[in-house]
């Protein structure tokens, strides 16, 4: 398995190299950030400013050769100039995933096990009310947009906040900018009744997909051949459905939740403007209303390494959850 | 710009919105139900005489205020081109001292917690004269003196600390200030009375003088650039262009929290993309003697989630662009009180003279002009929010500053007199009229296109009625949208017919005319040309005299109205809101912003 750890790791690295060349290519052709400066200001900076700004952000370069300075200066930790003056990108990239994977973290755990507990009960319980309630409520979240359930959920948080006096529940950010009695204790509640609105939006739209592929992964299971053959042969039903069914249904539930948690760590993008988390997302988006080349390059860089992570993660659980594969 | 998409944007308003609506519905049905508040406090600003003393009441001692900024703060020196953002004008006008500071009525006030007196003591050659207060001091103790003023004056003046060489890609080795205006016609500063009175005699006269060392771009401590970079202290006379751009570059990359300031609070921290928090500086000499325990500048990059934030008391006052959607979730909010003003920003109709036949025919460009209803165009967009808003008259001035005068009503622009606009077309051999518009010389008058910000629904409108108006005389007009990140792609390359969008007019509208209206001037985008507005414009920012000053201005304004090249709609109306148990915040539409006077704000007794 780490041969095939360390195959799979060397191949990643010129489709790593291939993705960033071509959407250098398309970014850098998107749009002109010389002029966006030279217009956007006023007074209208001075001709001597303009070409400073062309030369810091090395637009005064052929794109080739701003690639190769830009992936060269990668590997020795520096990502680029970005138009915003003084921006560190690397300090903003690693700061921003920061925030991202703390947001997404608990969300994906929560919705992880909310859809195996919840997909398998209701494919063991097909068609009975358990199952149309739970696949109802699948449905309901799988149709609501992200930012009306996220603002439904602040409304509600606003509510509660107002019926119990406090304001405990944030609805803006990570944390407050002050907390009133400075203590660990305060310090830790101020973070999670910030952490809770937004935890929840995000855990309950993954969960509601999620669900839906565990309850038609485990309905296929069950009705497969050996899982009759084991019931047949008298082993408890709990045993069947542990250790033969179920590990044989997370394998597709593995597959997306691999590529979902990777897309989600490049950037919730809703969910971090309505609540005001300056993550990946929020990178992504300013960045690209920039026209911030290298800074969207550093965000694609790190969102395509997770990616292949995540990627080789699923593909290493397959081993683990299904006996018959092997990666010799 | 705001960093999210225009469809996020109108998704999140509209949830908003709707979301509104089922809370309205639930809070009646419960019986309790919320109440609305009487807008009590800042109600009044809107009345004439009173935006400089709205919402006055004596504070007591204690609580924290939270106020928003839309945007980061990334570059922490205003005067620099990058770091010249209203987020940092706002933030470091709290910490840091300035000459005159622009008032919410737009005029200008002398800052005699810095200077007791700023006098014009000649015109041949101007001559500035500056008395320091006695007081002044920064809070490390060192004395405020001519020394900071010399530092400014070097520093912004486009010659002793020049900008980067075409060598140096990382902009570090040289000053780049947002403008040199006025400081690079100064001869010499000099300091007398141990420091404390401050001289600038001009080699060119200037009518902005009261922009100079202030007006939003505050003082920085000069001691502090001479000790980081060498330089003897006291002597930013002598100081060398490289340890001037020391100095330069040391302020734009540290927080004030950093150095030593001098304002009525000290910032006591900031939090990268969050917030700034102040305190009150037990060194303040001045007037008002804050009376808040702190102040919390809190970032929310999306307007749309402004109301909500203030609704659950996690911000005390919030200064977005006002909606329909956002000022009809304000007035639901208890005990919040709010104004809707008229800002310094105004919209406009901008014609591209490098087209051939926009540039060629003045006759095409008036009948545009006034087959156009800007009455309508007001009742469809911001009219449906702020009934008092009205045309505005005047490419310099904004109604309330002194030099205003409506030059744009009595030509019928913007009025949509069909009959006029024909009459224009037809008295210059126009063919075609009202059915499909050609030249003179029998050449299609467009289609033209009119562009505006993708996703700025206000501006759709106004683009569609633009259309409707138009087609009236025949001419056919497309509407293009322009990505969120290419306006500047779009007026640099002058890619369109017709754009509309909006520009600021400042308490020192000879220098901005100057950027927008001159031949080649920087903000000139659609090639306006015409000598005599030139020479006028010259004239009015070498006048002493500001209402001679203003009088020449107007005088170029009338003949740019002749000439139609833009067309002015409206002020864009602002928006403040804050809890009504604080008092003493007022709306100022000026690059100072609502935070003018920090020192005033508290909680009401």
């Amino acid at each position: 398995m780490l041969a095939y750890t360390v195959r799979r790791i060397l191949v990643s690295i010129p489709v790593l190299i291939a993705s960033t060349f071509i959407v250098f290519l398309v970014v850098v052709n998107s749009g002109d950030p010389v002029a966006n400066f030279a217009t956007s200001r006023q007074p209208a900076p001075s001709k001597a400013a303009v070409a400073a700004f062309a030369r810091h952000i090395h637009a005064d370069q052929p794109a080739v050769e701003r690639y190769w300075n830009w992936i060269t200066g990668v590997l020795h930790g520096d990502f680029g100039p970005s138009v915003q003056s003084n921006l560190d990108i690397g300090h903003d990239l690693f700061t921003r995933f920061r925030v991202t994977v703390t947001l997404v973290a608990a969300a994906m755990l929560i919705a992880l096990v909310l859809a195996v507990i919840f997909g398998v009960f209701s494919a063991i319980r097909q068609y009975s009310a358990a199952d149309y309630s739970i696949t109802f409520v699948g449905f309901l979240f799988l149709a609501m947009p992200v930012f009306w359930f996220a603002v439904l959920l602040k409304q509600a948080g606003i509510w509660l906040n107002e019926q119990t006096g406090s304001t405990f529940l944030g609805t803006i950010g990570e944390k407050s900018p002050y907390l009133e009695v400075d203590t660990w204790w305060n310090e830790f509640t101020d973070h999670m009744g910030h952490l809770i609105l937004p935890t929840i939006t995000l855990a309950l739209v993954s969960f509601a997909s999620w669900t839906r592929y565990t309850r038609a992964a485990m309905l296929e299971v069950l009705g497969s051949d050996y899982v009759r053959l084991a019931r047949a042969k008298g082993i408890r039903r709990g045993r069947v459905m542990t250790r033969h069914a179920l590990r044989t249904a997370l394998i597709p539930l593995t597959t997306v939740t691999a590529l979902d948690i990777a897309s989600i760590l490049g950037g919730a993008v809703v969910t971090e403007t309505i609540f005001q988390w300056h993550g990946m997302g929020e990178m992504l988006v300013t960045a690209a209303t920039t026209i911030d080349v290298y800074r969207l390059m550093a965000w694609l860089l790190l969102s395509a390494v997770v990616v292949i992570a995540f990627n080789l993660i699923a593909d290493l659980l397959y081993a683990v959850l299904d006996p018959r594969i092997r990666y010799d | 710009m705001r960093a999210h998409s225009s469809a996020l944007t109108k998704g999140f308003t509209l949830a908003a919105g709707l979301t509104l609506v089922l809370a309205a519905c639930s809070s009646s049905g419960g019986g309790s139900g919320t109440h609305k508040s009487s807008s009590a406090g800042l109600s009044s600003c809107g009345t004439q005489g009173k935006a400089n003393t709205c919402n006055s009441a004596a504070t007591k001692s204690g609580g924290t205020f939270t106020y928003t900024l839309e945007k980061n703060i990334q570059q922490w020196n205003v005067q620099d081109t990058n770091g010249n953002t209203f987020e940092n004008g706002e933030a470091l006008g709290v910490v840091l001292p300035q000459v005159f500071v622009p008032q919410p009525d737009f005029s200008i006030a002398l800052n005699t917690d810095l200077v007791t007196s700023a006098t014009q003591t000649s015109t041949g050659p101007q001559t500035l004269v500056y008395k320091i207060n006695p007081k002044a001091s920064w809070n490390d103790g060192t004395a405020i003196t001519a020394d900071d003023f010399i530092y400014y004056w070097r520093t912004n003046n486009g010659k002793d600390c020049p900008p980067p060489p075409a060598s140096d890609s990382t902009q570090t080795k040289g000053c780049l200030p947002q403008s040199t205006a006025g400081y690079d016609r100064i001869k010499s500063v000099t300091g007398s009375d141990g420091g404390k009175t401050v001289t600038v005699v001009m080699a060119k006269p200037y009518s902005d003088w009261k922009q100079l060392f202030g007006a939003g771009y505050p003082l920085y401590p000069a001691h502090v650039a001479e000790q980081l970079s060498g330089a003897k202290a006291g002597d930013a006379a002598h100081m060398t262009g490289a340890q001037m751009t020391k100095g330069w570059q040391y302020f734009q990359k540290t927080p004030p929290s950093k150095y030593t300031t001098a304002g009525p609070y000290k910032m006591q921290d900031w939090t990268d993309n969050d917030h700034a928090t102040f305190v009150p500086d037990p060194k303040w000499w001045g007037a008002h003697k804050p009376s808040l325990q702190r102040l919390i500048f809190k970032v929310i990059t999306d307007a749309t989630q402004e109301p909500i934030a203030l609704r659950n008391n996690e911000v005390q006052g919030i200064y977005p662009q006002p909606e329909v959607d956002l000022v009809k979730q304000i007035k639901d909010i208890p005990n919040v009180t709010y104004t809707i003003g008229s800002g310094l920003n105004w919209e406009h109709f901008d014609l591209n003279l490098h087209n051939p036949v926009l540039g060629q025919y003045k006759a095409l460009r008036q009948a545009m002009f006034t087959a156009l209803s800007i009455k309508d165009i007001m009742a469809k967009t911001v009219g449906q929010f702020d009934s008092n808003v009205k045309q505005l008259g005047s490419h310099n001035y904004v109604p309330g500053q002194a030099g205003y005068q409506d030059l744009v009503a009595s030509t019928g622009q913007g009025s949509g007199d069909l009959a006029k606009a024909k009459k224009y077309l037809t008295d210059a051999k126009f063919t075609g009229v009202g059915t499909s518009l050609k030249t003179p010389d029998g050449k299609a008058v467009g289609p033209f296109n009119c562009r505006y910000t993708t996703g700025n629904q206000i501006r759709q409108s106004e683009c569609q009625i633009l259309q409707s108006d138009l087609a009236n005389l025949g001419i056919k007009i497309t509407i293009k949208p322009i990505g969120a990140a290419d306006l500047g792609t779009v007026l640099a390359g002058h890619q369109y017919d017709i754009i509309v969008f909006a520009w600021v007019a400042s308490p020192f509208p000879s220098s901005n005319a100057q950027q927008n209206w001159v031949t080649g001037g920087g903000g000139n985008y659609g090639g306006y040309s015409n000598k005599k507005v030139d020479a006028l414009v010259s004239q009015a920012v070498g006048e002493t005299d500001a209402a001679k000053a203003a009088t020449l201005l107007n005088q170029a304004d009338s003949l740019m109205v002749q000439d139609a090249y833009v067309l002015p709609l409206y002020q864009k109306p602002t928006f403040l809101a804050v809890q009504t148990r604080f008092v003493n915040m007022r709306d100022n539409a000026t690059n100072v912003g609502p935070p003018y006077n920090t020192a005033e704000w508290g909680l009401k007794k």
